[in-house]
C-alpha cells in the first residue's frame, strides 16, 4: 500500500510538472506581449525593452524556462507583473474564496441529485421520472452565464433577497454556488438514476427482495452501495474542476476567486501569476482526483490492493 | 398438507415487441418434503412462474392472474402479504450464484441481516455464531474466516453453498430453486444437489424445482411437470414421465441428454 501510494504521488507530481512546463511555453507562444500590456499605447521601443529586462523576459525561452524551473524548486515564482507582489501569494490569497464556493457548490449537487436520482430511478417511467428528466434535461442545457444572470435579475434586481456581487457575507454564496449546482445537478442526478436503475434490476436485488429484506434496506444497502463508485468519481471529478475556477460564474457574480483571478492574469499577460494559478490548480485537482481513488476501496472490495484473498 | 396451491396461474410480460403470454394457465401444488420439478427449455415459461410464485415479477412489466396459495395465502391477490411470506416461510435458492449477492458486503453481513430478521433480538456476536454454524452445515472450511470474506473472493459452488445457507436461515417452509445447478461446474452440481436433499430431510421443506435438465429432474423429483410454451404438456411421477414420455416434447428432452457408451460411428 504505502508503495503504491508513493508511486501515485510520483506520478501526480510528474503531471503536474508537464502542465506547468506546458502552460509556460504557450503563454510566451501566444501573440500578446507584457511588456506592451504594462506600457500602454504610448511606451516607445527604448520603454518596452526597459520592461521586459525588468520583467526578466530576456534572453532565449529556454534560458527564461530554466530561471523558472529553478525559481520553482524554491518555491518562487516571480513577482506579478500587476499585483506587484509574489504570485503565489496573489493566488493563495484568492483561493480560499474558490474552494469555499467549489465546495457549497458540490455539497449542494450531491445534496440533491443524488436523493433526485434514487428517487426517479425507483419510479421508472412515472410522471415523476419523466417530470425530472425533463427538468435535467432543461438543466444541462443552460449555460451557466444564462443561468447566473437569470438569477442575479430575479433574485437580487427584481425581488432584492441576495446580493448581486462579491462575497461580503455567506448570503453572496448562495446565487453563485446555486448557478453553479443547476447543471451539476442535472449532470450528477442523471447518472445516479441510471446507475440505480441498473443496480436495482440486478440479480442480487432480486435475490435479497426473496430473502424479505425491505425495499429501503435494498435501495440504499444493495443497489446504491454498489452505485456508490461511478457517483463518488464524478463528484470528484466535477470538484476537481471547480477548484480549476468556475470562471464564468465568478466573472458574472465577481467573485473574488481564481477564475476571475486567471481572466485578469491573461487580460495582462501576467505570466508569473498565470504560471502560479496553473501551478496551484493543478495540483489541486490532481490531489482530489488522488483522494478519489485511494477512497475506491472505502466503496468496493474488490478494487482493494495487496490484502491477502482467499480462494 | 399442502404447501403451494397454484390454479391456473396466468403470467402477462410487458416486453419491448408486445405483450407475451409467458405463463398460459398452469396449476400444480407442492405438499411438505415433497419435491415438484417444472422442467422445459429456455423460454418456457418455468422460471417466470417461480418469480410469480413469489410475486417477485416486477409490477409494472408483468400482470399475474389466477391463484397461488402459499400457506393458504393468496399472493396473486395480495402481494404485500406476498411481501411478509417473503423470507418467512418461502426462500429462493437463484440461477446464478455469481450475481446473486452484493458485491460490496461480507457473506457474514449478508447471511447476518438474515438471522437479524428472524431473530431482532440477537446480538451481533450470537449471529456471527449461528452464521458460522449455517456456513458449517453446508459443508464449507473454515467458516468463521469465511464470514469476513467478499464474494467475489469465493468459488461459484461455494457462494451457491452460501445462499444455501441463508435460506437454511430462514428455515422456510417452501423452497424455490430456480436452476440451482445450471451455472455451476458438472462437478459442483452433484454436491449441490446432495446437499438440498439433505436440507430438505432436515427441515421437512417443500422445494419448487426448476430445471432444464433431465438428469437433475430425475435425481431429485417426486413428480415432474414438463413446460412449453407456457403450459404443462405432461405432468405425473419422475419414473412414469422419464421411463414411458406419452408426449413427442418430452421424448426430445429425454434424447437430448447425452449418455456415456460406446460410439456407434456411422
Amino acid at each position: 500500500m504505502a508503495r503504491y501510494l508513493a508511486m501515485r504521488v510520483a506520478q501526480s507530481l510528474f503531471t503536474v510538472f508537464l502542465i506547468v512546463s506546458t502552460v509556460f511555453v504557450l503563454v510566451r507562444l501566444a501573440p500578446g506581449d507584457p511588456a506592451a500590456a504594462i506600457g500602454g499605447p504610448t511606451a516607445t521601443t527604448e520603454d518596452l525593452q526597459a520592461i521586459r529586462e525588468e520583467l526578466g523576459l530576456v534572453g532565449s525561452i529556454p534560458h527564461q524556462y530554466w530561471h523558472f524551473i529553478t525559481g520553482l524548486v524554491q518555491g518562487d515564482l516571480g513577482l506579478s507583473y500587476s499585483f506587484r507582489q509574489p504570485a503565489l501569494e496573489v493566488v493563495l490569497d484568492r483561493l480560499p474564496y474558490t474552494i469555499t464556493l467549489a465546495g457549497a457548490a458540490i455539497l449542494l449537487t450531491a445534496l440533491i441529485a443524488i436523493p433526485l436520482g434514487i428517487f426517479t430511478a425507483r419510479r421508472a417511467n412515472s410522471s415523476w421520472d419523466v417530470g425530472a428528466n425533463i427538468g435535467t434535461i432543461a438543466g444541462q442545457s443552460m449555460p451557466e452565464f444564462w443561468t447566473g444572470i437569470m438569477l442575479l435579475t430575479l433574485l437580487s434586481v427584481v425581488v432584492p433577497i441576495f446580493p448581486a456581487s462579491g462575497f461580503t457575507s455567506w448570503s453572496g454564496l448562495v446565487l453563485p454556488a446555486v448557478t453553479i449546482a443547476l447543471l451539476q445537478i442535472a449532470l450528477i442526478s442523471r447518472l445516479v438514476h441510471r446507475e440505480m436503475a441498473g443496480n436495482l434490476a440486478a440479480p442480487f436485488v432480486t435475490v435479497a427482495r426473496s430473502r424479505g429484506v425491505a425495499e429501503r434496506a435494498l435501495t440504499w444497502r444493495y443497489a446504491f452501495a454498489n452505485s456508490s463508485i461511478p457517483v463518488v468519481t464524478a463528484l470528484g471529478t466535477r470538484f476537481a474542476a471547480m477548484l480549476n475556477g468556475v470562471v464564468v460564474v465568478e466573472v458574472v457574480f465577481a467573485w473574488p476567486g481564481i477564475g476571475s483571478l486567471v481572466v485578469r492574469a491573461l487580460e495582462t499577460r501576467d505570466y508569473p501569476l498565470i504560471q502560479a494559478t496553473v501551478l496551484v490548480t493543478s495540483l489541486l485537482a490532481i490531489g482530489v482526483q488522488l483522494l478519489v481513488d485511494l477512497l475506491y476501496p472505502l466503496f468496493d472490495p474488490r478494487v482493494r490492493v495487496g490484502k491477502a484473498v482467499s480462494r | 398438507m399442502t404447501l403451494l396451491d397454484v390454479q391456473d396461474l396466468q403470467v402477462e410480460l410487458m416486453t419491448t415487441g408486445g405483450v407475451v403470454r409467458a405463463v398460459d394457465g398452469v396449476s400444480f401444488t407442492v405438499g411438505r418434503s415433497e419435491t415438484v420439478t417444472l422442467i422445459g427449455e429456455s423460454g418456457s415459461g418455468k422460471s417466470t412462474t417461480a418469480m410469480a410464485v413469489q410475486a417477485l415479477l416486477p409490477r409494472n412489466l408483468a400482470v399475474v392472474s389466477g391463484r397461488c396459495l402459499i400457506d393458504g395465502v393468496d399472493v396473486v391477490a395480495r402481494p404485500k402479504e406476498a411481501a411478509k411470506l417473503r423470507g418467512r416461510t418461502v426462500a429462493m435458492i437463484p440461477q446464478d450464484p455469481m450475481t446473486a449477492l452484493s458485491p460490496v458486503s461480507t457473506i457474514g453481513r449478508q447471511l447476518g441481516e438474515v438471522l437479524g430478521r428472524k431473530d431482532p433480538s440477537s446480538s451481533r456476536a450470537a449471529r456471527q455464531n449461528q452464521a458460522a454454524e449455517l456456513l458449517d452445515s453446508v459443508r464449507i472450511t473454515d467458516p468463521r474466516h469465511r464470514l469476513d470474506a467478499y464474494p467475489h473472493q469465493l468459488s461459484g459452488g461455494m457462494m451457491q453453498r452460501v445462499l444455501i445457507a441463508m435460506a437454511l436461515a430462514i428455515d422456510p417452509h417452501l423452497l424455490v430453486a430456480d436452476e440451482p445447478t445450471s451455472a455451476l461446474d458438472v462437478t459442483v452440481q452433484a454436491g449441490i444437489l446432495d446437499l438440498l436433499m439433505d436440507l430438505q430431510d432436515r427441515t421437512s421443506a417443500g422445494i419448487l424445482m426448476i430445471t432444464h435438465d433431465i438428469g437433475v429432474a430425475r435425481l431429485v423429483s417426486d413428480r415432474v411437470h414438463v413446460m412449453r410454451d407456457g403450459r404443462f404438456v405432461e405432468s405425473g411421477e419422475v419414473e412414469a414421465v422419464v421411463g414411458a414420455p406419452q408426449q413427442d416434447y418430452t421424448r426430445r428432452l429425454l434424447d437430448a441428454v447425452p449418455r456415456l457408451g460406446a460410439w456407434e460411428g456411422e
